[in-house]
């Protein structure tokens, strides 16, 4: 990151004691990383913690809460808080992964069009026009429907639909960056493209890209629990989106489950979502510091 | 606007082009994929009718265009579990899916632009500190989820709603009746759709408030002793709802889309929940029929919000596309 203050002559990096400061040293920022913090805690360390292993019956179907099982059995007598727990490493790791692979894809396709301009980069934006365009929830239905169920195929999927709009934020940062008077004169200096590119643009719209990539994040494990709640999910290993998909098909409705059931899957999304949101604001300070507050 | 035309006709391409391509790359026998998974109750001849139809024997291009102009005929195939036209199917599902997407887009299109209003308004007072805080909460719920939670509420814990469907099987309700019936099963899914998409609407009325409020005519017409309601209702609402109009179109696209889950959550018979099902019985036709209509939707709407947008703001012809 320093790197990047320098090459941008952005005011002077205010270093980590800055990113402390925006992160823990406001409410919005504490709630933030501390949701996040525990996520990534279950996430790490989950089978661990778990009293069962969600993927073995630990009791009879559908108990209610007890001590043996503070959230109650699923239909097939797998203890729900093991399910829940379990599954963080799941839902955190497909949203994750699905969210990295759009930054790549999406900073390198803003870089190209806005650095290269002309035909290059009006075929990349139509490309991007066209992607968010297109109802990505039912595309995935379709192609989920034919090449089955599988985390591999969710991550793919959802790459696919969430680069187009980090493409397009980089491609303005590059824009913006791109007549700036250091790569000009790097470029009259007989750099090449490459160079110029990598080592000049590239730090300069880091920044955009960590906070492309928060929102990403949390998009991608809403649409990860959306797709796995209408049963395109890996069925053998459970994400928060699959236990719901369970629940519902399973009678949480109709047996009276629903409270342990249904409940504490959707609040650990929601929580994990929140944690991202909340972390993303207090960063913006830090990431665009020219911005001032919002 | 021709530039628009063009995108959208590009990615009804992109759809069909999903719709062609995904079957015949599928390893194993194409006629499973094209005809679904009734495949194998199917006599010879209607086998031979299928290959017949798709033209497996030819190049991939002759294919193509073959498919593109039965596509363009309306001709979406045959449904083999249904056993019918899948363009009768699809037409029966619309209507659900515009009575509650339309619903949803109008109600939370009415609270947001309120409540964005009136935040603007006492800007830092309660009710903005509130509502920027709950819209914030808000969309990190995932829609089905809240759906959900509805149903448990008020379908299972206190019954004051249907838990699923559009009308009530086996009964026959006449007039009024029957459009009750109608009314009391979508409350639930229009009330969670509205949920959903109501921080959108209420975040850009917000800004655009605040941002009339700033302007010089504001400040006249307070000076020239306008009262406080007038300049709110007369002066400020009318301005800032242009943006509005906008999101409210674009809304109307990604709430199709979007519906897919919710009508799921609650049995509602769109064509989202054709969707699931067709996908969950593996009746490919009527799958690519339904993601067909989806998309078709979503750029009508689209379009729709391209072309009237000059018309209700004058201001933006030059500046708009």
């Amino acid at each position: 990151m320093a790197s990047a203050a320098v090459a941008t002559k952005a005011p002077k990096p205010q270093g980590w004691r800055a990113l402390g400061q925006a992160l823990l040293g406001n409410p919005v920022g504490l709630i933030g990383t501390g949701l996040l913090g525990l996520m990534l805690f279950l996430a790490l360390f989950g089978p661990l913690i778990a009293p069962y292993d969600p993927a073995l019956s630990s009791g009879k179907p559908f108990e209610r809460p007890s001590s043996a099982h503070l959230l109650g059995t699923n239909d097939v007598g797998q203890d729900i808080l093991s399910e829940l727990i379990v599954g963080t490493r799941v839902s955190l790791l497909i949203g994750f992964s699905a969210a990295a692979g759009a930054i790549v894809i999406g900073t390198l396709v803003g870089l190209v069009a806005g650095y290269a301009g002309g035909w290059l980069d009006a075929a990349l934006m139509r490309l991007v026009d066209v992607v968010l365009v297109l109802p990505f929830i039912p595309l995935m239905i379709v192609v989920a429907a034919y090449l089955g169920p599988s985390s591999g195929n969710l991550i793919a999927a959802i790459t696919l639909v969430i680069w187009a709009r980090p493409a397009r934020v980089v491609r303005s940062g590059v824009l913006s960056l791109r007549e700036i008077t250091y790569v000009e004169s790097t470029r009259a200096l007989g750099a090449s493209d490459f160079h110029i590119l990598f080592r000049h643009i590239l730090p300069g719209v880091l920044p955009i890209a960590v906070s492309q990539f928060i929102l990403a994040a949390s998009s991608s494990i809403l649409i990860e629990a959306s797709l796995s709640f209408l049963g395109l999910g890996d069925p053998i290993r459970k994400s928060w989106g699959s236990i719901l998909y369970y629940a519902q098909i399973r009678g949480a409705f109709l047996n009276g489950s629903w409270p342990w059931w249904v409940v504490p899957p959707g609040l650990m999304i929601t929580l994990s979502v929140l944690g991202f949101a909340l972390t993303g604001r207090a960063l913006e300070g830090y990431l665009f510091p020219r911005l001032g507050k919002g | 606007m021709a530039q628009r035309l063009v995108q959208y006709l590009l990615v009804l391409l992109v759809a069909v082009a999903v719709n062609f391509f995904l079957p015949r790359a599928m390893p194993g026998s194409p006629l499973q994929f094209l005809a679904g998974d009734e495949v194998a109750t199917l006599t010879l001849e209607q086998r031979a009718a299928i290959l017949e139809r798709a033209g497996l024997d030819q190049p991939l291009p002759v294919q193509f265009v073959r498919y593109l102009g039965q596509v363009a005929r309306g001709d979406l195939g045959y449904s083999y579990q249904e056993n019918r036209p899948v363009l009768g199917i699809l037409l029966e599902r619309l209507p659900w899916t515009l009575l509650l997407t339309g619903t949803a887009l109008l109600l939370s299109s009415l609270f947001g632009v309120m409540v964005g209003a009136l935040a603007a308004w006492r800007r830092g007072g309660v009710l903005d500190n509130t509502s920027l805080a709950g819209s914030i909460a808000l969309d990190a719920v995932p829609t089905f989820w809240l759906g959900m939670m509805l149903v448990a509420i008020f379908a299972v814990q206190w019954q004051i709603f249907p838990v699923f469907g559009a009308r009530t099987a086996w009964a026959s309700y006449q007039g009024w009746q029957a459009v009750g019936d109608v009314l009391r099963h979508l409350v639930l899914p229009a009330t969670t759709l509205t949920i959903a998409s109501l921080s959108g609407t209420y975040l850009v009325m917000r800004y655009a408030m605040l941002g009339v409020l700033g302007e010089d005519y504001i400040r006249t017409a307070r000076a020239k002793g306008v009262s406080e309601r007038q300049v709110l209702y007369k002066h400020a609402l009318r301005n800032a709802m242009l943006p509005v109009f906008t999101v409210f179109m674009l809304n109307l696209g990604a709430l199709v889309g979007g519906a897919a889950v919710i009508e799921t959550v609650f049995s509602y018979p769109g064509v989202g929940r054709l969707l699931f099902e067709s996908a969950t019985n593996r009746d490919y036709p009527l799958l690519q029929g339904a993601f067909l209509l989806v998309t078709l939707s979503v750029l009508v709407f689209n379009l729709l919000a391209d072309l009237l947008y000059p018309l209700v703001d004058p201001r933006v012809r030059g500046a708009h596309g």
